[in-house]
């Protein structure tokens, strides 16, 4: 990417949702959500297939209208507008090229609806095209490009106008893995130097972590968790979070507490808490501590297979009747004997509501406390 | 399957042989006859040899019958059936593919409806409201009594006319009424990815640019396939436009052809009427010959 070129930067517009819902005939997708995308953020919204995320790009974006409620873009009620009139762009999984038109036209298609002169069309293409690094291919045809091109023309299409708020739905799910980190590293580039709102959906937990201001996590068109990436990997806010979030998965354990111990279902106590009830514990892969030696306070667990990645290895063990995966540094051998001695660290223990899901917090640090 | 290969060839080409006689021996006998005096047809009937008179028939029909006219006539019958057809199928389909029309699917069965109720099913009803195209209002009208309250307001019931037999019009609309290129074109439109239409909206496109710029453009390879099947289709009537037009100059080629037969018991002038065939199938003809490629596509998508 060239230096920066102060032509192609805009005022970013703040999101605001406001009690908006949707539904299609009789069946709701979003209920209720109330949700603020900052100017100038990069949120990325994640969420299982079906939740709605791409049914809220397009109500942001104006393709789809809402069932209730108010989207307000820049202090500006836009639900009723066009989508031309609400300053978003988009970029769409299957890039939705136009096939007959050259790379040029496709990305001046928008300035042409516009009523820009030849000229000037002309003058921003280009300063589009060799930011992104098209500009030889500005005489294809969309068909005459690989995939990780066509993906730019897209790219480039949507930035062309300037909007102030970029959309993008799954714009990386078609490229393989190579071109998929080159591209998120490029769409971190841009989106510093453009500086519209960005709201991407994805899949990919790495984009969410790697790209994200903040992470908006939908489960069945509700917001399960929005915050920065760090706080939603350290603090979940429900097991579902806990789950989506992490590869592998976080551990999650029934456990029941007596006041003083948290004890698995086989009786093993896990951690000192002063909680009383069953709950969902939770530890993540990489947390969990594997003793080489004999020790009188390990949890035992039986194990199961073992997967070497190059990188690290996975462990899969069963912990009172629970698969637990953990995750252990390069170089460990696999286990000799089939009992592996465990331990999780009190700080780095999640509890959870048994019946909700929802985290509780403090549970441990208030057991600490007290014990000193 | 690949097996004995060799004798299935044999076997298909002979096959193909003989399909190829039974195409090229009428074609043949045709050109044959057409060459001929209508003297020498009397004298030896019809015959496998070449004569010296197929220019001077071919002059015949220029100055003896109304064909050269009514191939006129059939041109603009098949290209007005062409083009109208293309039109409004292309429109229909789009309203039904890209609008959330209420009522779509069932829009879209009645248009397909018409597949299976062909004109010639449809050939007394057709004649009466073509010979009053307000008669169904008129029917309207008349059965919600509407016209009894007309009446005792202005004195008289409604009652309009418009016959469009024996016009050009007349011949074309009623072969319109054909669900095939909707379909056409509601199959090529599918194919096309979803986000196309999102993508021009987002564009700052409306439907009707984005009809214009994306998917005219886009479709010119079905509306040629459309064009051709339905310029064939329109060209080689011969019912309607027999029961349609009642004056020469008003019935196509077709028609003007079969009335070459004189109708009392006399021998035809057969040398005249293949010549005229001839004639008549040269637009045709070369139409397939240049646009085959599209009548092949249109054929295939319409079978799916
Ligand atoms: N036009 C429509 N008519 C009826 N239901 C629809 C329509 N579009 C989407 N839905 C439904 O709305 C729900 C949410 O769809 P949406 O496309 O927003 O999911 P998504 O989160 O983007 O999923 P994915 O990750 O698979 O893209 C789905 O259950 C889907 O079946
Ligand atoms: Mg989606």
């Amino acid at each position: 990417m060239n230096a920066i070129d102060p032509a192609i930067h805009v005022a970013a517009a703040n999101i605001r949702l406001d009690g908006v819902t949707k539904s299609y005939g009789k069946m709701p997708i979003i209920p209720n959500l109330d949700v603020e995308f900052r100017a100038g953020e990069f949120t990325v919204v994640l969420g299982p297939s079906g939740c709605g995320k791409s049914t809220l790009m397009q109500m942001i974006a104006g393709l789809e209208r809402v069932s209730g409620g108010r989207i307000v873009i820049d202090g500006r009620e836009v639900q009723e507008l066009e989508p031309k009139e609400r300053g978003c762009a988009m970029v769409f999984q299957n890039y939705a090229l136009y096939p007959h038109m050259t790379v040029f036209d496709n990305i001046a298609y928008s300035l042409k609806i516009a009523g820009m002169t030849k000229a000037e069309r002309r003058v921003r293409v280009e300063l589009v095209a060799k930011m992104l690094g098209l500009t030889e291919y500005l005489g294809r045809k969309p068909s005459q490009l690989s995939g990780g091109q066509r993906q730019r023309v897209a790219i480039g299409r949507a930035i062309v106008r300037e909007p102030s708020v970029l959309l993008f739905d799954e714009p990386l799910s078609n490229l393989d893995a190579q071109l998929r980190h080159d591209t998120r590293v490029e769409l971190a580039e841009l989106h510093r130097r453009i500086g519209a709102t960005t709201v991407f959906v994805t899949h990919d937990q790495v984009e969410a972590m790697t790209l994200a201001d903040r992470i908006l996590i939908l489960n069945k068109g509700e917001i399960e968790q929005y915050d920065t990436p760090k706080a939603i990997y350290h603090n979940p806010a429900s097991v579902f979070v806990a789950r989506f979030i992490g590869s592998p998965p976080m551990n999650i354990l029934p456990v029941s507490g007596d006041g003083t111990v948290l004890r698995l279902s086989d009786g093993q106590a896990v951690a000192e808490c002063r909680l009383k009830g069953s709950f969902q514990l939770g530890i993540r892969p990489e947390d969990i501590a594997v003793y080489t030696t004999a020790n009188a306070s390990a949890l035992r667990a039986d194990v199961r297979y073992h997967e070497d990645l190059g990188s690290h290895s996975i462990l899969a063990a069963d912990l009172s009747g629970t698969m637990v995966r953990i995750t252990t540094p390069f170089g460990s051998q696999a286990p000799d004997s089939n009992v592996l001695l465990l331990s999780c660290p009190q700080q780095r223990l999640h509890l959870f509501d048994a019946v909700t899901g929802k985290a509780i917090a403090g549970a441990f640090t208030a057991a600490t406390k007290e014990k000193k | 399957m690949v097996e004995n290969a060799r004798s299935i060839n044999i076997v298909a080409s002979l096959i193909l042989i003989m399909g190829v006689i039974f195409i090229f021996g009428p074609l043949y006998l045709t050109l044959a006859t057409a060459s001929h005096s209508y003297e020498f047809m009397l004298q030896n009937g019809l015959t496998w040899s070449f004569g010296g008179n197929l220019i001077a028939n071919f002059k015949r029909i220029f100055t003896e019958t109304s064909i050269p006219m009514q191939m006129v006539n059939s041109l603009i019958v098949a290209v007005g059936n062409a083009v109208a057809g293309c039109v409004l199928s292309f429109l229909s389909a789009y309203a039904i593919v890209y609008f959330r029309v209420r009522w779509a699917s069932i829009v879209f069965a009645l248009i397909l409806a018409t597949v299976i109720l062909p004109l010639d099913m449809r050939f007394v009803t057709t004649y009466q409201v073509a010979s009053n195209i307000f008669s169904p209002l008129n029917a309207v009208l008349d059965a919600t009594g509407l016209n009894d309250a007309v009446a005792g307001l202005f004195g008289a019931p409604f009652h309009a006319e418009w016959s469009i037999l024996n016009t050009h019009l007349g011949l074309v609309v009623p072969l319109l009424a054909h669900g095939m290129g909707t379909f056409l074109f509601r199959q090529f439109f599918l194919t096309l990815p979803k986000d196309l239409f999102k993508a021009a909206r987002m564009d700052g496109a409306g439907p009707i640019r984005f009809l214009v710029d994306i998917l005219l453009p886009l479709s010119r390879t079905t509306f040629a396939s459309l064009f051709v099947l339905t310029f064939l289709s329109g060209w080689t009537q011969y019912l309607w436009p027999l029961v349609a037009s009642s004056t020469a100059e008003m019935q196509t080629a077709v028609v003007g052809l079969a009335r070459l037969v004189p109708d009392e018991g006399a021998v035809p002038d057969y040398p005249l009427i293949m010549a005229g065939a001839i004639l008549v199938s040269i637009i045709p003809l070369t139409m397939i010959a240049l646009l085959q490629r599209y009548l092949v596509q249109g054929l295939v998508l319409s079978e799916k």
